[in-house]
């Protein structure tokens, strides 16, 4: 009995540490992941870009996976870490304080949706020396002499410069005649403020527009009829609508359309996604939105048909806005980014960022995968939108439209 | 010192406090020591005006946003050092409370506190306007430490230390004194304050600049820590809210709450937030808000009055050898007083106060008509009459409260109408409230003391003048006893001992014999009578008669609004007019039978 029981045990033992020794192997075959953080508000008034935003990110992080890991690390496979930073300037500080502290093995982070956000994101995370991307296109967030946050968006000033005389061309080619007059009307955030600005210092006596109406709202918008009225009476050729919130845009699109001078009557463009936004069609119906265009950093463009599906069976999201393809590519430059650094370092994934060249932009519009002295992405350039029949598509750049522009017919 | 006895705790604490930061490595538990620390000076800041005033206070963050603005902007325009600047964000904040306090302190009550709201909001609109949506401090490579920027953030906890601290000190020294007596006063009643000779509105506009000064110190300091200032983060209504929380609740009106409420508060919202937010999204908020709703409920003054007060019921069943309540009658004077000086000697001293046809209305109600009389010196006179006849009314008109429409108030040959009410007090005319506000959590003794500030040069004469008054009332048994324990009578006569630590000349009291028993009330009357001896001249208002008769020289009776008789009690009590004001008219028949 106990010969059997002890020969029982021993060939237990014996099997159980071959199976231990296996279990080691493959340990040891198999790099340590290689850690990415993400930092957007996932709770309060900005949880749902947030969202948004940590969707890109999963699918960035599965298809890289997928395509088998960071092969410069052996196969290692990136592992999100997801961390909310409110909808406060101090919270969003703490978060990341918590961040560098509590996660010591980050390589690289992107973040923080909202510019103010990622000011106080990025005043720690260039303390702590950790790379940071962001979609943020606030220029004082690469004017600050920082080095370790990487711009992946054209700067606001640079987008209205970008777009702008895009959309001018595309009006005379369109209908035959040049724009002459415009309009604003804005809220006053710290985006709008600063696109307007350029606009009105440099754009305008450049393109030779001629500004007949000036408004300005504070968030929440309680009454576009002035506005709206406004636009009616001056009849410009242009209307640059600028809201950031989604009541905003709407009370002012369902203004103009009850005005009559919706569905492209008055040539309404906008200058972030707040506009473009899968929740417009809550409120409004498709009509009401056709033909508005709206001049943004990204958007899923021609050549990213495989992630815009993604993106909607994945997560019922019927369109990729900027939020999803900016963080999803996020993911390709750190692997990018991890390849060409050999290490799982953040030091030298930020060298990497500072001085590497990754190719032509893929999952950015324009320009390459590299970065100047500033952190701000060489030759980033902008999308232009349109909503056409229920759905906002990339109209331009041409190599990256989805659809041909249309100029609203009076 | 009672102070330094009294500042012990908080030194432990902030010993204490300063080692946990000093053991604590990871970054951003160090930030969090330094926000509970940010957080407990602004509820500090908040707590000496609110607090103490209990004007209550929306718009704290005005002052804080300055103070946090005045720090990027002067290190971005003009390269100064926060160490520079968190003192000229005090400087800032201290007069951004001048300017605000002088027109919004003329409100009252609700008023006040909206009021207050609309500062922050309208400054966040300001800031936006300007077009400083959103600034960063530079960052400082060459010079960390002389623009405050450390790479080690234990200093930053230190830094704060330091603040709260002197903070801390700054209001211990004010709550012993009389600016924190008058402000404390000023939150009873301001009415009383003001009768008692306090001029609230200049003790309100240096509690409200000391304030601003500390939240704008506090804002220039925040700026530091966050680096970067928007509008929405320092004028916010969350900012102002968050002062409002950590003060009520750890404790309103005492340097501990502020404390204990920041030191509980920030960091259970941080780990809520670190803990669940990536989790379930929004939990955070909701766990937390339900946690103050248990507290509130739980404790509605706050954690540390409710502490306190267990602590105290404790050790208050504990048969701890108090004085017997015999001692306490044993002070006052036996009602059988000794034989009084003739009547009629004290009719024909120095006249005191001489009112010459006083009239008021309100609308179309005469409340007093056409009303003259004089006071002696040393004479008791009594103003009766049935309910609304206006005999608070003449009170008010008296002390200041109320202009009169018509007619003179002279004060020892001097025309004093128009006179604001701690004038009033100040050339001794002292007064007493129908309703007693006794300030309940204090000592009988520093309840007296409030109005002692009145005629004291130094807070020893203050005591002095204090413990004087308790005596000539007969409270000194229970001198040191918390107010909330007194009998009503006891209140009466710690109402009275207030009035009389000012020293007047002349005394108004109101109804000082309501609500009194029998035996009470001969009590009370004895004490009005031993003060009358002494040579304090007495006016007293009172709708019953019967202690009355026995009390005074002269009777005033009032009925609607005018002088119904002007007499001695004897001829009063028999006049068919005043049976019939207070009887009907089926008793003057009776009266005469």
């Amino acid at each position: 009995m106990t010969g059997t029981v002890s020969s029982l045990t021993r060939r237990g033992f014996v099997g159980g540490s071959a199976a231990l020794g296996l279990a080691t192997a493959a340990r040891a075959q198999a790099p340590a992941p290689v850690k990415v953080g993400l930092i957007v508000p996932l709770s309060g008034l900005y949880a749902r870009p947030g969202a948004v935003m940590k969707m890109g990110a999963e699918l960035g992080i599965a298809d890289v996976n997928a395509a088998g890991g960071i092969k410069a690390l052996g196969g290692a496979r990136l592992e999100l870490v997801a961390l909310d930073c409110g909808d406060t300037v101090e919270k969003a500080k703490n978060a990341a304080q918590r961040m560098v502290a509590q996660e010591t093995d980050l390589v690289a982070a992107t973040g923080a949706y909202l510019s103010s956000f990622t000011l106080a994101v990025s005043e720690v995370t260039e303390r702590a020396a950790l790379p940071l991307l962001t979609l943020s296109y606030s220029d004082l967030l690469t004017d600050r002499g920082f080095r370790y946050i990487f711009q992946t968006a054209a700067t606001a000033a640079a987008q209205s410069a970008l777009g702008l005389p895009e959309l001018m061309k595309l009006a005379e080619s369109a209908s035959g005649k040049r724009p002459k007059t415009v309009a604003i009307a804005m809220d006053n955030t710290g985006t709008s403020v600063a696109t307007a600005k350029a606009l009105k210092e440099k754009l305008f006596p450049q393109l030779g527009l001629q500004l007949v109406m000036d408004e300005v709202w504070t968030p929440p918008l309680s009454d576009a009829t002035p506005l709206i009225q406004k636009v009616r009476s001056t009849r410009p050729d242009l209307f640059l609508f600028m809201p950031n919130a989604i009541a905003d845009a709407k009370l002012g699109i369902e203004k103009m359309n009850e005005f009559g001078l919706g569905q492209g009557r008055v040539p309404t463009i906008s200058f972030s996604i707040t506009i473009a936004e899968p929740d417009m069609l809550q409120s409004v119906s498709p009509e009401v939105v056709q033909g508005i265009m709206t001049i943004v950093a990204n958007w899923g463009v021609k050549g990213q048909e495989k992630l815009i599906a993604d993106v909607k069976a994945k997560y019922g999201e019927p369109w990729a806005t900027q939020n999803i393809v900016s963080t999803y590519g996020d993911m390709w430059l750190i692997k990018d980014a991890l390849e060409k650094a050999g290490k799982a370092d953040r030091a030298a994934v930020a060298e990497a960022l500072r001085t590497g060249d990754f190719g032509p932009s893929r999952y950015y519009p324009g320009g390459r995968l590299q970065f100047d002295d500033k952190g701000r992405r060489i030759g980033a350039g902008v999308v232009i939108v349109q909503w056409q029949k229920g759905v906002p598509v990339a109209v331009f750049p041409d190599d990256l439209a989805l659809a041909p522009p249309f100029w609203p017919k009076r | 010192m009672p102070t330094l006895r009294s500042l012990g705790p908080i030194l432990v604490a902030a010993a204490l406090y300063a080692g946990l930061a000093a053991l604590v490595t990871n970054s951003y538990y160090q930030l969090t020591l330094t926000l509970v620390l940010v957080w407990a000076i602004f509820g500090l800041s908040w707590n000496l005006l609110s607090g103490y005033t209990g004007l209550v206070s929306f718009g704290h963050a005005a002052f804080f946003g300055l103070g946090a603005y005045t720090t990027a902007l002067g290190q971005i325009y003009l390269g100064l050092s926060p160490w520079l600047l968190i003192p000229a964000g005090a400087v800032v904040g201290g007069l951004a409370g001048l300017i605000v306090g002088i027109p919004t302190f003329r409100l009252r009550g609700h008023y006040f506190a909206l009021a207050m709201l609309a500062y922050p909001l309208a400054m966040l609109y300001v800031f936006e306007w300007l077009g400083f949506q959103e600034v960063t401090l530079p960052i400082k490579r060459d010079a960390p430490f002389a623009y405050m920027q450390f790479s080690d953030p234990r200093l930053y906890t230190l830094v704060a230390l330091v603040m709260l601290l002197a903070v801390v000190l700054i209001t211990r020294a004010i709550e012993g004194s009389r600016f924190g007596m008058a402000l404390l006063a000023i939150k009873q009643n301001e009415a009383a304050a003001e009768a008692a000779g306090i001029n609230t509105l200049a003790w309100k506009l240096r509690a409200i600049a000391l304030s601003g000064a500390i939240a704008g110190a506090v804002g220039a300091f925040y700026a530091v820590v966050l680096l970067v200032v928007t509008p929405p983060s320092v004028f916010g209504m969350l900012v102002s809210a968050q002062a409002l929380t950590v003060s009520m609740f750890g404790g309103v009106g005492t340097v501990w709450g502020p404390l204990i409420g920041a030191a509980v508060l920030i960091p259970v919202s941080e780990i809520l937030h670190a803990e669940l937010g990536a989790r379930i999204p929004g939990i955070q908020g909701v766990i937390f808000g339900l946690a103050i709703m248990a507290v509130i409920l739980l404790a509605p003054e706050g954690v540390y009055w409710r502490v306190r007060d267990r602590l105290r019921q404790r050790r208050a069943a504990a048969p701890v050898p108090e004085a017997p309540p015999a001692a306490v009658e044993a002070g006052v004077v036996p009602f059988a007083a000794p034989a009084r000086p003739s009547r009629a000697r004290r009719r024909t001293g120095e006249v005191l106060l001489s009112v010459r046809g006083l009239s008021k209305s309100f609308g179309g109600l005469k409340a007093v008509q056409n009303v003259s009389f004089d006071v002696h010196e040393g004479m008791i006179l009594g103003i009766i009459g049935p309910n609304g006849a206006g005999k608070t009314t003449l009170f008010n008109l008296l002390n200041g409260f109320l202009r009169p429409d018509a007619g003179q108030v002279i004060v020892a040959g001097r025309d004093r109408v128009g006179a604001m009410p701690h004038e009033l007090a100040r050339a001794g005319i002292g007064r007493t409230f129908q309703v007693m506000r006794p300030f309940l959590r204090m000592s009988v003794r520093d309840n007296v003391r409030v109005g002692a500030y009145l005629r004291a040069g130094s807070e020893d004469e203050a005591r002095r003048l204090a413990d004087a008054a308790v005596e000539q009332v007969g409270l000194s048994a229970v001198a040191d006893r918390i107010a909330g324990q007194l009998t009503t009578k006891e209140l009466r006569l710690m109402e009275l001992a207030r009035a009389l630590a000012g020293q007047p000349r002349l005394l108004l009291l109101d109804e000082t014999l309501a609500g009194l028993g029998h035996g009470e009330a001969d009590e009370v009357v004895a004490v009005i009578r031993r003060l009358a001896e002494g040579g304090i001249t007495i006016v007293i208002i009172e709708h019953t008669m019967q202690a009355m008769v026995r009390l005074v020289d002269h009777f005033l009776v009032l009925d609607h609004g005018a002088v119904l008789v002007d007499g001695e009690p004897e001829q009063v009590t028999r006049d068919p007019q005043v049976i019939e004001a207070y009887l009907g008219k089926k008793w003057v028949a009776h009266a005469h039978a």
